[in-house]
């Protein structure tokens, strides 16, 4: 038993240095390749070793990092157990800008629901225990209003992000649903009901969270336009009949109802109560989602992330080589942006 | 049953000098008999001897005096009347208490009913504990700071020809009390004679409201008053009384959901929560001259209804006619609302079961797999 996990041992460590050489050859081969190439003509041999020992530095590092992966792996192989998966590095999933947002969004809806919710719910006992503790309907009404200018700026402020801000404008780009969202769906119905072991792979926003983006949309639109014609009731009575505003009392009262749900048990069990997240997710407040988890549950946007920083020297060798100038851009300018924000990842 | 009488009147004679609480009115009537009867006997003839005495002068209907005020009341005092009233058994002296000698002397004070109606008296004189509200009344409080027009018992209650409230001759019987209280509240009562109360109560509805219905009776407050059944906020209590129950309205075919509509509306969830500037049923319907909306003089004809809705949303226009008031989102007569209602429901239990399903099914998976691992 122990002369055979010794011989295990041995083989192992042989595996890893044979592996280790080899891949740092190779790619240093390559880099030099692709490099010098790149900037022959244009730039000072100064700035050169500069880059080159960046590119280096960098690529030790990933090389480091596979190492480690490799060798868990085998290692997980030989001793018969799980890989094991520490948190390797970290990536930014929203920036602060947007973080703001949903900070901002989450404290009205919070306020509004707080302050809403007893008016719907009129007879219920609590209801007058929440009016007398705030003051009256009169107090209430006061803090709803604050709490709908919060919800309108978030509002106006966000499709000002999306036209205007270059992130903005890449977020809409990968929420817009797809076909695939659909397949994805059926999908992962089949891997609930154990007809599969193959979850879909997403992107950077899986269907589930493309469903809560376009849902505030909805939501926002019917509370929004209710509420602000019966906010100015009198200016709004002056140009549509009384049953207008009747409708859009009834339609604010059940849609605020069912936002109300779809946060406390969808968006809820999503963030909080999901096995994996309990008892938060911390991604709204700190930005940053786990290389695990971008792994697990983000593939897609995880290896386009991974090529555009690994694969790139040789693409762009490999087109050099095709006699093609090195200064174009190899790479169209979403994977571009995505190799921008990777650089700016953090290591634990 | 016998034996639990006796029990009673053990109780009630040791109790006399025991230290348990003792109360006159808890004496059998037995034994109140044997008390009260020589009492009686002494009361009767003499009461009948010094109504004589009285009359001798007070029957003659034109006798009359002059008050320092120049007001010339009459004090004649008619026989008949007073032998049908519920103090028919009484002297004249048992009330005027402070006339001892004819010719009077002195000043004549107005009888004070208190004398024998109070909580625990011994001539069975009744009183109850809603009587005594009267003293924190808009009339009690009136009286007591010496406003000589504020009514005390007897304006209301009568004199001479007290009898029951059950009585339809007595001043206190409902069908009376409408011109009972419009002898001070004229213009009131003339206004009420203009609303569909009063009409349906000359109509013998007898269910119909007069002024006690809304005001009270011992306990009248000023509208000003928060405790009032006619405060502003108390409003659609005071008319739910009759307006939401099918006993009542029902019978007459008048519908009884406007009461449920209200509460439902912003107006109706706002007062109960202490909005102070939201319309109640009168602002709308009227307070004593309230008409059937069919009425074209009535505030809430569709005509009217600009008018009304603008006596505190300015500018209201036409559009404030159009559509139902008292609007009802479940029921089908709510037209677009109702339908916007339903669709709303089952948007809400799709989109729940869908969402609600698919965590059910992330767990099932989970657990499962869990479940197999082990």
């Amino acid at each position: 038993m122990d002369e055979e996990q010794r011989n295990r041992q041995v083989a192992q460590e042989g595996v890893e240095a044979g592996l280790r050489e080899s891949l740092k050859r190779e790619l240093e081969g390559e880099i030099r390749q692709v490099v010098e190439a790149e900037l022959r003509e244009e730039l000072s041999r100064e700035l050169r070793d500069r880059l080159v020992a960046r590119v280096k530095a960098e690529l030790a590092e990933e090389i480091r990092a596979r190492i480690a992966r490799v060798k868990a792996e085998l290692e997980a192989e030989i001793l018969g157990r799980a890989v094991p998966s520490p948190p390797l590095r970290e990536f930014e999933r929203f920036s602060g800008n947007f973080r703001v947002q949903h900070m901002v969004l989450m404290v009205s809806c919070i306020i509004l629901i707080i302050t809403g919710l007893p008016l719907k719910f009129h007879e219920a006992r609590v209801s007058q225990i929440f009016f007398d503790l705030i003051g009256g309907v009169q107090m209430s009404t006061l803090i709803h209003r604050i709490g709908a200018v919060g919800l309108i700026s978030v509002g106006a402020y966000h499709l000002l992000y999306l036209i205007a801000s270059r992130e903005g404008r890449r977020n809409f780009w990968a929420l817009l649903p797809r076909p695939k969202d659909a397949t994805d769906l059926f999908q992962m119905l089949r891997y609930f009901l154990g007809r599969t072991d193959q979850k879909p792979r997403f992107g950077r926003f899986s269907y589930v969270e493309k469903f809560d983006y376009w849902a505030v949309y909805w939501g926002m639109l019917i509370m929004i336009g209710s509420g602000l014609l019966l906010w100015f009731l009198e200016t709004s009575l002056r140009f549509l009949p009384k049953f207008a505003a009747d409708i859009a009392r009834e339609a604010h009262s059940d849609e605020g109802l069912l936002a109300t749900l779809a946060i406390i048990i969808w968006h809820f069990y999503n963030v909080h109560l999901n096995p994996e997240h309990f008892p938060m997710n911390w991604t709204f407040w700190t930005g940053m989602i786990g290389e695990e988890e971008m792994r697990r549950h983000h593939p897609l946007e995880y290896e386009e992330l991974m090529a555009s920083r690994v694969a790139r020297p040789p693409a762009v060798a490999g087109l050099a080589a095709a006699g093609q100038s090195a200064a174009d851009p190899p790479l169209p300018s979403p994977s571009d942006d995505r190799a921008q924000r990777a650089l700016g990842e953090k290591s634990p | 049953m016998v034996a639990s009488r006796l029990v009673h009147w053990i109780k009630w004679l040791t109790g006399l000098f025991g230290p348990t609480r003792w109360s006159p009115s808890s004496c059998p009537s037995w034994l109140l008999a044997i008390l009260m009867g020589p009492l009686l006997v002494l009361l009767i003839p003499g009461g009948a001897e010094a109504l004589k005495k009285c009359t001798t002068c007070h029957r003659k209907p034109t006798l009359s005096k002059r008050l320092p005020s120049g007001r010339v009341i009459s004090l004649f005092v008619d026989e008949e009347l007073l032998k049908e009233s519920v103090h028919a058994k009484h002297s004249c002296s048992d009330c005027h208490s402070d006339i001892r000698a004819i010719p009077h002397k002195g000043e004549i004070k107005r009888v004070s009913c208190i004398r024998c109606h109070f909580k625990g008296n011994v001539v069975g004189a009744p009183q109850k504990d809603i009587n005594l509200e009267f003293a924190k009344s808009v009339h009690g409080v009136a009286a007591a700071a010496g406003n000589a027009k504020a009514p005390v018992c007897q304006d209301c209650h009568g004199t001479h020809n007290i009898l029951s409230p059950k009585d339809p001759d007595s001043q206190m019987n409902k069908a009376n009390i409408p011109e009972t209280c419009g002898r001070c509240h004229l213009e009131v009562f003339s206004d009420y004679r203009e609303s569909v109360h009063w009409a349906a109560f000359e109509h013998e509805k007898e269910d119909s409201a007069v002024c006690t219905d809304c005001h009270g009776e011992h306990t009248i407050r000023a509208h000003e008053n928060p405790e009032s059944s006619t405060y502003m906020t108390r409003v659609p209590e005071t008319c739910s009384r009759c307006h939401s129950s099918v006993a009542v309205v029902g019978k007459y075919g008048i519908k009884t959901e406007q009461v449920a509509t209200y509460g439902r509306s912003y107006h109706g969830i706002a007062i109960k929560f202490g909005g102070k500037t939201v319309a109640n049923c009168a602002s709308c319907h009227g307070v004593h001259d309230i008409l059937p909306s069919s009425d074209p003089r009535s505030a809430v004809h569709i005509d009217n209804i600009p008018k009304t809705c603008g006596k505190c949303h300015t500018g209201a226009n036409a559009n404030y006619a159009k559509g139902k008031i008292h609007v009802d989102p479940t029921k089908r007569e709510a037209g677009t609302v109702y339908w916007i209602s339903l669709l709303f429901k089952w948007l809400t239990i799709s989109v729940m079961m869908a969402l609600v399903g698919h965590i059910g099914l992330d767990l099932f998976r989970r657990f499962r797999r869990r479940g197999a691992a082990h």
